[in-house]
């Protein structure tokens, strides 16, 4: 049995999440709004929206309230000298390796969110693909990238 | 090669050929709309489009020049936008030389040079000739060689013929036969055939109805589907001749150099630390003779072709790879140790092809009275599920993981541990349930990846490959 890895992300995670879900989720609320404007012109039965509309306020309400906390709770990362190891996931539970001297380059990144709570997200990209671990203190970030980097040379130096 | 070379002039011609092939459907349609429209100013504006479009293929060749320099391919080029490009010697991954028709009738080569990342889309030399090709193949793969040497190479290469695989004749005809690529080019038909409106219009139709007997719109409807695929059929049987007559392989150097090709002949060579990953692939035609594709992914070409896969082996037995693999690939051990998915993934494999027909189903139903005939597919789906459940299959050892699957075909990929990039697990609440997980094995290829994949298999079996992943200590 191989252990899962061990470090959390940054708590504040949940509250950036859940600002990020309040203001992208609106969006969710074109379908009923679609469905509202069709039935108003008199092309649908009135079911569709009013079926529509508690269905899509509660998905909006969990994915403000309940996704952010288990995404945060579920997400664990760790890096050492073999590779970087990742596990998150909802529902769909994934499990992603990537082998030190496969990795071509680390970068962070911050949107305007991130930003307010002092957070980066590390993206790590090899020949095929590009990871992303989200939501780290900005120092544990810049830190890492460090490391990753650091230890990128060390591993590719010693093959 | 110091001073900056021009290329032959036919280049210009292949150009202008080149841009009428790209914009073909525009090209079609002006003329189509261009038929109807009686003012002969348009012909006027037609014919100052061609010939700029020659005008700028001349200028484009005066402006067109390279060199090697050093470990670098340096080309200059652009009519109105001058671009300079520099390729280093070590980030350069394949080199495909060309022969097209054109080509080949001022006995010219084409030159692609493609190398790691994107952004490369210029590095084509269009016409020079086979001479200047090879020398340039030659400073570029960093062989000090002069041609004397390189014509003992050649003859080396022919005493030791284990070092070459072809494809037979026979083969070949086979290979044609069995391809079954009708999808494809059923739905290039399909594109075409929209072209084809104006002459299956309603008055056209009853012409027809009225004056053949027994021809009904069942039938008319059957008859177009048989004849789309009886063409789609021969096309693809052509399209396999052209394209590979004449296929060879050969190991020179620690490169292989593929060459193949009817009228145009293809000649790629693949660096051996450039190889990603090995792939073969029986198509559904194929399989039951016990024969398939076998293709090599390399990567870092421009993002166009992310699909590309280079074929090793258009046509070869299944127990032949082992073989072919000793002699065309560098220190392949077969794995031994063999991986499949446990019995209590049994009946998830052949529930899986089916979850889709069983949304269809009732849609169908309530949309056309004779959609519960999808119920008849259930059978093949599970069938498929029953398959493919047979054919999933891991191999691993120290340094080479074998994976076996099916999708419709059954595919084997082979990857070397130090080129697996990236290895992933994934788990749905059904699969948490049996301790089954799915497991991810990502080669590069192109300029983006290529995932190969297994389903169901025991979680600890899953753990295990991506400990596998990880563990560089045993890289060699």
């Amino acid at each position: 049995m191989m252990e899962l890895p061990s470090t959390r992300i940054d708590e504040k995670a949940i509250q950036a999440w859940r600002i990020t879900s309040i203001l992208y989720g609106l969006i969710l609320f074109i379908i009923p709004g679609f469905f509202y404007f069709v039935y108003m012109m008199g092309d649908m039965p009135v079911l569709f929206p009013i079926i529509s509309a508690p269905v899509t306020i509660t998905i909006y309400v969990l994915i403000i309230t309940l996704f952010p906390k288990i995404r945060w709770n579920r997400w664990r990362y760790d890096v050492n000298e073999q590779g970087v190891d990742m596990y998150r996931g909802i529902i769909i539970r994934k499990r992603t390796v990537v082998p030190m001297n496969r990795i071509q380059h680390v970068d962070t990144k911050q949107g305007p969110i991130y930003r307010k709570f002092k957070l980066s997200s590390i993206s790590i990209s090899t020949a095929a693909t590009t990871h992303e671990i989200p939501a780290l203190d900005d120092e544990t970030a810049t830190h890492l990238r460090t490391m990753i980097s650091e230890l990128v040379r060390k591993v590719k130096e010693d093959v | 090669m110091s001073e900056f070379r021009r290329q032959h002039p036919v280049a210009a011609i292949t150009q202008f050929l080149g841009v009428l092939r790209q914009n073909i459907v525009p090209i079609i349609i002006f003329m189509v709309v261009g038929s109807r429209n009686t003012n002969e100013y348009f012909w006027y504006f037609f014919v100052l489009g061609v010939a700029s479009t020659l005008v700028l293929g001349l200028f484009g060749w005066l402006r067109f020049t390279y060199r090697v320099d050093g470990d670098e391919l340096q080309i200059k080029k652009g009519v109105f936008v001058r671009k300079e490009l520099y390729l280093t010697k070590d980030r350069i991954q394949v080199i495909d030389i060309t022969e097209g028709i054109l080509q080949r009738i001022f006995g010219l080569v084409k030159v692609e040079v493609k190398s790691a990342g994107s952004g490369t889309e210029g590095a084509t030399i269009s016409a020079i000739t086979r001479e200047e090709a090879l020398e340039l193949r030659a400073l570029l793969r960093g062989e000090s060689k002069t041609r004397e040497e390189k014509e003992e190479v050649n003859t080396e290469e022919i005493i030791n013929e284990t070092l070459t695989w072809k494809l037979s004749g026979r083969e070949l005809f086979l290979a044609a036969l069995t391809s079954g690529n009708f999808g494809l080019i059923a739905s290039i038909l399909g594109a075409f055939s929209g072209e084809l409106d104006q002459f299956i219009t309603e008055e056209n139709l009853n012409y027809l109805f009225d004056h053949i007997p027994g021809l009904g719109n069942a039938s008319i409807f059957v008859g177009l589907v048989i004849i789309i695929f009886l063409v789609s059929y021969i096309f693809s049987f052509i399209g396999v001749i052209f394209q590979y007559a004449d296929f060879k392989v050969e190991k020179m150097n620690n490169e292989l150099h593929i060459t193949s090709g009817l009228l145009e002949r293809k000649h790629t060579t693949v660096p051996f630390d450039r190889i990603q990953a090995l792939r073969f692939v029986e198509g559904v035609f194929r399989e039951p003779f016990g024969y398939g594709m076998l293709f090599v992914e390399s990567a870092g070409f421009q993002q166009k072709n992310t699909e590309r896969s280079i074929v090793l082996a258009p046509f070869i037995k299944k127990d032949k790879l082992k073989e072919f693999f000793n002699v065309f690939i560098e220190d392949y051990e077969e794995p031994e140790t063999q991986i499949t998915p446990p019995n209590r993934a049994f009946l998830r494999y052949l529930r899986r092809p089916n979850y889709l027909l069983l949304i269809m189903i009732p849609i169908t139903w309530w949309f056309w009275e004779l959609g519960w005939v999808l119920f008849g597919f259930l059978i093949p789906a599970t069938f498929l599920g029953w398959l493919r459940f047979n054919d999933a299959t891991l191999w691993i050892n120290e340094h080479t993981i074998k994976m076996q699957y099916r999708i419709l075909a059954k595919r084997t990929a082979f990857v070397k541990k130090n080129r697996a990039q990236v290895s992933e697990l994934t788990v749905n609440p059904f699969q948490s349930y049996k301790k089954l997980a799915t497991v991810n094995v990502t080669a590069a290829s192109g300029a983006g990846g290529k995932v190969f994949s297994l389903t169901d298999i025991d979680s600890e079996d899953a753990q295990m490959i991506l400990k596998w992943t990880l563990d560089s200590n045993s890289i060699r």
